[in-house]
Formats: C-alpha cells, sequence, structure tokens
C-alpha cells in the first residue's frame, strides 16, 4: 500500500467510498456543520480527523459540538451528545441556523433541479408518490450559508432535473409567494440571504453552481466521463467548466472511514 | 396549586376526546408516548387532529389506524428503520387524510407562539418553497379557515413586510393543541419533570398545550427532583395527569434507558406498506394484547435486556448495530 496520504486506485475504493470522502472535503477547518444522518455523519466526522480539527457539528435534535466514540444512527441517538459541549434543543439550534451561524450543511434529497432546488416531500408533485416531507432540509436550505446535497444519480436521471416537481427546500431561482415570480433568491431573503446550495455530490460526480445559481459540473469520478454525467441528467448540463476527475479517497480517509468512524459497518457495510 | 392525579394509563387516555387537536414530546423515533398511542388505538379516537414538529413511528401508527382527521407536521418517517411513513403517504396518496406540510422551523414557531401567548411567530425559514404555495394550503382548499374551529387558523400564513429592517419575513400562527402527551425517565409525585439527554422541543409543546399527561420510567418523591432543581424541565402545575410506565416508549428510544428497537420498527415498516398488512400488525401488537404489561411480555425480557443503555455512555454498549 501506498503511504496513508496516497490516493486510492480503482478498485480499491466503494463508490460510497468516495461519495462520503468528496463530502467531506467541503469542510473547511473552523466552521459550523449542520449534518443529517446517514452519509453526511461520516462526512462531518472524516472532515475533523483531517483538514477540519476545529470544525464543530451541530445536530439539529439539539446536540452541539459532540466527541462521538460510536457512530450515531440518528440524529436524536444518544451518541451524538456524547461529550458534546450543549445537548439542549431545536430552538437553540434552529435559532442559530436563522441567525447565520451554520457556514455548511449536508443535505440529501429525491430529486434536485437546475437551480439547487430539492424536493423530499412528494416525488411527481403533490398528486404524486409520497415521501417523508422537510423535516429540517427545508430550514437548513434556505438559511445556511453553503449546503451540500448528497444525491444518488447513476441511472436515475429522473433525480437530476430542470425543475423539481415540488420544491421542499429553496435553491438559487425560486418563486415569490404570492405571486408566482421566479426570482434569484437574494431578491426573496433580503437582509436574511445567507447563501445557497455549494455542491452536489452524486455516485457520477461532483456539481457546482455558476454567477446565474445554475448547476455545472465540476469534476466527475472515475469510471465516468463528463458525457456521461450529462446523460444522467434530465436536463442540458453544463459541462464547459469540468476540470476532471474527482480524487479518489486517500488510505488515510479509508482507514478512518472503516475502522475508526464506523467499525460496527452500520453504513460502511 | 393544583396537584397533577395519578392515574392508569387507560384513565388518562379515557379523557382525550374525538376530534381534539393532540402533540406529543420527543423527536422522530426517539422518547416518544408509544404506550399512550396504543392505547388511543385501542379506544377507537377518531379525527384527532395532529399539530407536530416531526413526526415518525407513532403518528403513522394512528393515521394507519384511521385515528387521525387533520396532520400537519414538518415530517413523517422511522430514520433509517423505514423510508417514510407508508400509512401516511397511502392515506394521501388517496385522498384520505386532510394534511398540512410545514418545515421545521414553522411548526416550531407555531408551538412556541403558542407557549408564549402570542398570535404568531416570525422565521424566513422556507420562503420560496411549495410548503407555502398557496395551491397547497390544504385546510384553506377543505374550506376549513372560516373561523369556526378554534385550532385552525384563517390564514396558513402571512407574507409581511417587517417595518423594520424592510425585509419579508413568514408570520406563522400560533397553535395550543388541546392535549401534549410526553414520556419522560422521571417525574416527581408532585409532578415535577425531569428529563435526561436532549429536551428536543418539549418545553414548548407542553406550554403550549391546555393539559398534559406525563408518562414516566419512574414516579419519585419530590424532594429527590428539587435537590437539583436545574435539572428539572417543569414545574407540576403544568401537568394534568401522570402515569408510571416503564417501558412505556418501546419501540421508540430513550436517552439512559434503552436504544430504539429497530428491528421491530423496520418489521412495522415493512409490514405497513399496505393497509391490510397494518391490520394484521395492529391485530397483533395493539388489539390482541389487553394493556402494556401484556405487551411486555409478548416482546419478552430477553429483547428488552438487548436493548438496554449502559449508563456510563447513554446508550447500549453492547448491541449488534452493524455488519462487523
Amino acid at each position: 500500500m501506498d503511504s496513508k496520504k496516497g490516493y486510492a486506485k480503482p478498485g480499491e475504493f466503494k463508490p460510497m467510498d468516495l461519495l462520503a470522502c468528496a463530502a467531506a472535503r467541503e469542510v473547511k477547518d473552523g466552521e459550523i456543520v449542520f449534518a443529517g444522518t446517514g452519509l453526511p455523519m461520516l462526512a462531518i466526522m472524516v472532515a475533523q480527523h483531517t483538514q477540519a480539527p476545529t470544525a464543530v457539528c451541530i445536530y439539529e435534535s439539539g446536540s452541539i459540538d459532540g466527541r462521538p466514540i460510536d457512530l450515531p444512527t440518528s440524529v436524536a441517538d444518544a451518541r451524538c451528545s456524547y461529550q458534546a459541549a450543549v445537548a439542549d434543543g431545536l430552538t437553540d439550534v434552529f435559532a442559530q441556523l436563522q441567525s447565520g451561524r451554520v457556514d455548511l450543511a449536508y443535505l440529501g434529497g429525491a430529486e434536485v433541479d437546475l437551480y439547487g432546488n430539492v424536493n423530499c416531500t412528494f416525488m411527481g408533485g403533490p398528486t404524486g408518490k409520497r415521501l417523508t416531507g422537510s423535516g429540517g432540509n427545508s430550514d437548513i436550505h434556505s438559511l445556511a450559508k453553503r449546503s451540500v446535497l448528497i444525491m444518488p444519480q447513476f441511472g436515475q436521471k429522473r433525480r437530476f432535473v430542470e425543475r423539481v416537481s415540488y420544491i421542499t427546500s429553496p435553491g438559487w431561482k425560486i418563486p415569490h409567494w404570492p405571486d408566482k415570480e421566479w426570482v434569484p433568491k437574494k431578491d426573496v431573503y433580503g437582509p436574511a440571504f445567507n447563501g445557497g446550495p455549494a455542491a452536489v455530490i452524486s455516485d457520477m460526480g461532483v456539481y457546482r453552481f455558476d454567477e446565474n445559481g445554475e448547476m455545472y459540473l465540476d469534476t466527475y469520478h472515475p469510471g465516468f466521463s463528463a458525457e456521461q454525467c450529462r446523460e444522467n441528467c434530465s436536463f442540458d448540463l453544463n459541462i464547459s467548466r469540468c476540470k476532471g476527475e474527482t480524487l479518489t479517497p486517500t488510505y488515510e480517509e479509508l482507514d478512518l472511514l472503516y475502522k475508526v468512524i464506523d467499525p460496527e459497518g452500520i453504513i460502511m457495510k | 396549586m393544583a396537584r397533577p392525579k395519578v392515574v392508569g394509563l387507560s384513565e388518562a387516555i379515557g379523557q382525550i376526546n374525538d376530534g381534539d387537536m393532540l402533540t406529543f414530546g420527543g423527536f422522530t423515533v426517539w422518547r416518544r408516548p408509544m404506550a399512550a398511542i396504543y392505547e388511543l388505538i385501542r379506544q377507537k379516537k377518531r379525527n384527532l387532529h395532529l399539530v407536530e414538529v416531526n413526526g415518525g413511528t407513532h403518528d403513522d401508527m394512528l393515521v394507519g389506524a384511521g385515528c387521525v382527521g387533520i396532520w400537519e407536521s414538518s415530517w413523517c418517517g422511522h430514520e433509517l428503520y423505514g423510508k417514510f411513513g407508508s400509512n401516511l403517504a397511502r392515506r394521501i396518496e388517496k385522498g384520505e387524510i386532510l394534511y398540512e406540510d410545514w418545515a421545521h422551523i414553522h411548526v416550531l414557531n407555531r408551538l412556541t407562539a403558542g407557549s408564549r401567548g402570542l398570535p404568531f411567530l416570525p422565521t424566513y425559514a422556507a420562503m420560496g418553497s411549495d410548503i407555502l404555495n398557496p395551491e397547497n394550503d390544504n385546510l384553506g382548499k377543505a374550506g376549513l379557515r372560516d373561523g369556526s374551529n378554534p385550532h385552525i387558523g384563517k390564514y396558513k400564513y402571512v407574507m409581511y413586510k417587517e417595518p423594520f429592517t424592510d425585509s419579508e419575513i413568514v408570520l406563522i400562527p400560533a397553535a395550543n393543541p388541546d392535549w401534549c402527551i410526553t414520556h419522560v425517565q422521571t417525574v416527581g409525585a408532585e409532578g415535577t419533570v425531569r428529563v435526561d439527554g436532549l429536551k428536543f422541543s418539549d418545553q414548548e409543546v407542553i406550554k403550549a398545550s391546555k393539559h398534559n399527561i406525563i408518562i414516566a420510567e419512574k414516579i419519585v418523591p419530590e424532594e429527590y427532583l428539587r435537590r437539583e432543581p436545574t435539572r428539572n424541565m417543569l414545574p407540576g402545575y403544568l401537568v394534568d395527569y401522570i402515569v408510571e410506565l416503564p417501558w412505556g416508549a418501546h419501540p421508540t428510544g430513550l436517552f439512559d434507558v434503552h436504544e430504539p428497537d429497530g428491528e421491530f420498527i423496520s418489521n412495522f415498516f415493512k409490514a405497513t406498506r399496505t393497509q391490510e398488512g397494518f391490520d394484521q400488525w395492529a391485530e397483533e401488537w395493539i388489539f390482541g394484547v389487553k394493556d402494556h404489561q401484556e405487551y411486555l411480555n409478548k416482546l419478552g425480557i430477553n429483547r428488552l435486556e438487548s436493548l438496554k443503555a449502559n449508563p456510563a455512555l447513554g446508550y447500549s454498549s453492547t448491541m449488534k448495530r452493524g455488519s462487523r
């Protein structure tokens, strides 16, 4: 095996590993991060063990800066509060979110669109298939400075669409109620504007948003091409700014995922 | 000072009327008053109006049993143990239930406003989402915002240009449920409530509600809780009824006491993909047992033991959780 900092070669890691590590790299040291259940928890923990040792993780159920020694399986898991600075409740952490203290948030969804709008309520609009609903997705996506969406994509182009069939969580371009006019997010939020979607990380690539709030391909994962990434979108994805391949996980990151963060094999099976 | 009454579960739940507005303490699959949910179903309550910061296994169960007329919340699912609340999803897809979707802060604001005696509380959350699309004001479309039901506001929300910084903000109306049912670790004989671990939104939902039922793992002498008042959450005068019922939160989790029973919840989720599946499940686990004691007997000591928390950690250190 190469040195711990070396990058793993194709075949030495699973798609899920790359997803977790690419997501982890979005965190800068010292940032305040909101994370949810599953991959987001792995991502923030990898980041805290590598480039962002002083990043703080907040879970929406109310625990702040926990130092879990066992991987939590939900945001209200007792493991989240282990060695936490504070473990109070929703009013505390959502108020901090609204007042602009949250730098980065990880979210998921069933559909994402060109402008980073997210759907986790109805696949196909209010007469379609019912999902869980917002939970904190809408609040967090609308009020964090940057949000990073983690989404499945390969063979599921219906998840990457021009317009989501129901906007659970507002992206860069949104309707202004009640007149329905589509406007930039900043025009709706005014002084409460903190930012918006920064990246979408799928099992095929990493996507970012341009000056107009429109999604483009930043890097494709090893084994895929920019063209394949575009083919797995339902809209005409901009691939002109693509920088090439996504960096693979390092051996150190893989060790962290399988031996330190999730040795029980709960998510990293 | 009015003292809460210590009663049995069926007497406490017997106070709740068809059509009442209900909310619950806890968060998703944590610290939910599940024994009370089973008893609400056994007593065949109908047309309940739920307003919840978030839902979970408990409200999906009530919906499956046909107890709920209106569901208002931000979420319904089973965390990692089931992708979504299938009873709620099925009834929404078939148009068999009235529902109102909210973001987390919205419902939190509804109950916080209610707890503070305010008519509304503003927020910036979820502006530009379809949650606030006027076409998705389902109670309005059903003609229920005519002022005849005190639990249903004249408007779902109001966009307001506030006069201090001239920003647009969403005014979210207060909610004051008739009942809140909360499961906690400890209550004093005079009703002082102590919660260990995260408080979630318990203080807001309890104080917003006209009546409160506290279900506790244990009732202790008041004197014990009053040695350390900073650890307590609520004074007893907010509590109407106390029920002592160990394991009353199963299959949801309880900090310091037991884990969620993931396998149980996951089996519930699988069974409830159809109404017939739910009915069979309810026959076995709700109607097929006469009370909570029989339910616990059916689960068996080994199953309950396997969920117990290690008090040094607040969770189980022996439970098999993953593939390794």
